[in-house]
């Protein structure tokens, strides 16, 4: 190859690499302006005292993080957002599968309970909560009327620490169940018809056919959405916040809200920020999990 | 066949990406002129945040209208934001970002958490005397509310005590009204709840509506009130322990919890199922804000209001102000200041129409007018102004603070029974100990 062809594909892909620059260039200038420098200024901040009035801005070492270990706030917020995580995650992975698999089988008018079920998913948080504020309230609410008409004795949905939480999950799932629905129905109606088929003239009926084909198949997706679904449910702050604002007592408080109150209504950014990457590095172990996993699966 | 049309002759891409580049452009540059369209009217635009939504929030807006007719040259534009923390955080940011509004309206209990940061300016009293408002225009413990480190931060607008409203029909019926029409004095415990209790006889369904579910400001309302009719004391001093009378705190919400038996008021009532009972004739009074007058007046029932009954020896309510700041401005126009003590003048002066929406205003010579004499029952509870108790002042106290919040945490479960009070109580003040340990970030 004589040099001057070199020199013109060098030239072509250095302007191709322009061009990419070019293209990508309005994304890459949000992350690094909104996603590279707030976590960097954060992670400086995690270190100082800094306050939103401006107080107490020099650096203070690792006393924030010191101070985090020791808070029992923060561990009863963390393991709160814990908790949640664990009781949402498994309604919202088998609920969806469940109602996928309804869907699948070939109900009538399928449209419609496709819609139905991921209608939830498109309302804003606010009027979620405002629908589950209503209908759990002890007096007026129609959950506690119907519960009634049967004879069960009122439930205290949103005033027993021990209920709220609960409470808030049973909103959660109805809110975003129709999400992994409609991933596990999706991923459903790619399995190759055949492996029904053949599975059908070997004598297998529905649950042997749900248990060693659908559910084997699924695997993938299944993975998918319970990733998803933890890393979604560490984040919960919406719906808490507007239904019990972290009650009763504390109850609901997740860590996201517990950011917010010590950085916004205590003022205390610095020490917020070092909560924040408490929480981070938290997200980081269940990702790496996450990595860790798949590798294992593809080798 | 038709030949088909010509490559050239529709738009090539190029074309409608430049054109489409274009026209963002030039929406950008339509929506930065319109935002120069207040001063180019020729009047100037004053920035006026408030946290007053509801009936409060139109009262308000009729008095900013007024304001706004009757000086052409300034155009006050309102921004109204969610109460509490919302509002709180908004405020807090603009100020910290020194972009804040020309003038705001805050609680008065909240000016600890602002002032000494610098996130306020002071007002300049020689200023204000110039346009007739003066120190004496405010009852003494309103006029101290807005004082901080030899400063005025705020000058309210209106007190609001937390109050007794009473249905007079079940009143009469019960035999709780004197000669006049008015509930007679009850100046003790027992004859308190006995009166409670007859009126549940009346109503056959609750004596009292007083709800709290999940809403630390309510708690905080009615314990403070009775805390304080004991005239005991809270002192919150940043690196000491809070200085509380424990055992009156206990007694407090002993009491409480007598009054919360699901005969005399309901268990677990929230705020508004409280504000639907009494509404609805289900009790004969209601521990409530004067802001709750205007609800009340449109349901149509017989009723009056007067400060919650003198029970423990000293006459307390626990109350807040609306009170005017000014934001810290990082370049301030002279003008635009100027022109926010006109417009507050113009308020304090203008707050009969206030006084409509149940708060006391702050102004004493709207309250010794002829017509506030005419309103009725504002005038019957106008005496709280005498007697009102703002939050113990701290960086983190005051309206839809953290405090409340955190007295909820930890008190609701003694109002609901399930706790004793003395664990609550103590679980309070340990966490306020904690935050007093804490350096003060303003």
């Amino acid at each position: 190859m004589s040099s001057a062809v070199i020199e013109r594909r060098k030239a072509k892909t250095n302007k191709n690499d322009l061009h990419g620059w070019a293209f990508s260039a309005p994304f890459i200038i949000f992350f690094l302006l909104f996603l590279v420098w707030p976590i960097l200024y954060g992670i400086y901040m995690s270190f100082t005292g800094q306050t939103l009035t401006g107080a107490n801005n020099g650096l203070v070492g690792f006393a924030n993080y010191a101070e985090a270990f020791g808070d029992p706030d923060m561990w009863r917020s963390l393991g709160n957002t814990v908790y949640f995580t664990v009781i949402s995650t498994i309604p919202l992975v088998l609920i969806a599968l469940g109602l996928a698999a309804l869907v699948n089988m070939g109900l009538p008018a399928q449209w419609l309970w496709r819609f139905s079920f991921f209608a939830p998913f498109l309302l804003a948080s606010t009027v979620v909560s405002l629908f589950f504020t209503w209908m759990y309230n002890p007096q007026l609410g129609i959950i506690n009327e119907m519960l009634g008409n049967v004879g069960i004795a009122p439930v205290p949905w949103l005033n027993d620490p021990a209920v709220a939480m609960w409470s808030i999950v049973i909103a959660t799932v109805w809110w975003t169940v129709g999400f992994n629905f409609l991933l596990y129905l999706a991923a459903m109606q790619n399995i190759p018809q055949q492996h029904y088929e053949a599975a059908s003239i070997d004598g297998a009926g529905g649950w042997r056919q749900f248990f060693s084909i659908t559910l084997p198949q699924l695997g993938p997706t299944t993975v998918l959405i319970v990733i998803l679904q933890i890393l979604a449910s560490l984040k919960v702050f919406d719906q808490i916040y507007q239904i019990t604002a972290g009650g009763p007592g504390g109850a609901t408080r997740s860590i996201v809200q517990y950011v917010f109150e010590t950085g916004f209504t205590g003022y205390r950014l610095g020490y917020s920020a070092a909560i924040s990457f408490i929480f981070f590095a938290l997200i980081m172990i269940v990702s790496v999990g996450q990595i860790f996993l798949n590798r294992k699966r593809s080798a | 066949m038709k030949p088909l049309p010509h490559h050239n002759s529709g738009l090539s891409r190029r074309q409608v990406l430049t054109g489409g580049a274009a026209l963002l452009g030039g929406a950008f540059a339509a929506t930065s002129l319109a935002g120069c369209g207040g001063t180019a009217a020729g009047a100037e635009t004053l920035r006026f945040w408030h946290l007053l939504s509801g009936g409060d929030g139109i009262k308000m807006q009729a008095m900013i209208d007024r304001v706004n007719q009757a000086t052409p040259d300034v155009n006050v534009v309102p921004t109204v934001l969610a109460w509490g923390t919302p509002y709180y955080t908004k405020l807090a940011m603009a100020s910290a970002g020194g972009r804040p509004p020309e003038i705001a309206i805050m609680h008065a209990s909240r000016i600890p958490g602002y002032a000494p940061g610098g996130l306020l300016d002071a007002w300049d009293m020689a200023e204000m005397e110039a346009r007739g408002i003066t120190e004496d225009s405010f009852a003494a413990p309103i006029w101290a509310s807005g004082q901080l480190d030899g400063g005025v931060f705020s000058l309210a607008l209106d007190s609001h005590p937390f109050i007794a409203m009473y249905n007079t029909d079940v009143a009469e019926q019960a035999g709780l009204l004197d000669g006049s029409g008015q509930m007679t004095e009850i100046s003790d415990p027992d004859t308190f709840l006995e009166a409670l209790r007859e009126m549940q006889a009346v109503t056959g369904v609750h004596g009292l509506s007083y709800g709290f579910i999940n809403d630390g400001a309510q708690m905080w309302r009615l314990f403070y009130t009775l805390y304080r009719q004991h005239n005991a004391e809270m002192v919150l001093e940043p690196g000491q322990s809070a200085q509380v009378d424990r055992d009156t705190a206990i007694d407090c919400l002993e009491f409480i919890t007598t009054l919360l038996d699901d005969n005399i008021a309901a268990k677990s009532g929230d705020y508004g199922t409280a504000v639907a009972e009494f509404a609805g004739g289900g009790s004969g009074m209601f521990f409530t804000g004067v802001w709750e007058l205007p609800t009340m007046q449109d349901a149509g029932i017989p009723f009056d209001a007067m400060t919650i009954p003198t029970l423990f020896g000293t006459p307390a309510a626990y109350a807040d102000s609306h009170a005017f700041v000014l934001p810290h401005q990082n370049d301030l126009d002279e003008i635009r200041r100027s022109q926010a003590y006109d417009f507050v003048a113009d308020i304090l002066k203008g707050s009969i129409s206030w006084a409509e929406a149940g708060h006391i205003p702050a102004y004493q010579p709207v309250v010794n007018s002829p017509e506030y004499s005419e309103l009725q029952p504002q005038t019957n509870y106008a005496d709280a102004a005498e007697i009102i108790n703002y939050d113990p002042r701290a960086w983190f106290t005051g309206s839809g603070s953290d405090f409340q919040t955190f007295f909820a945490e930890h008190v609701q479960n003694v109002f609901l029974g399930r706790e004793a009070p003395d664990t609550g109580w103590d679980a309070f003040v340990d966490r306020l100990d904690t935050l007093l340990a804490k350096p003060n970030p303003v």
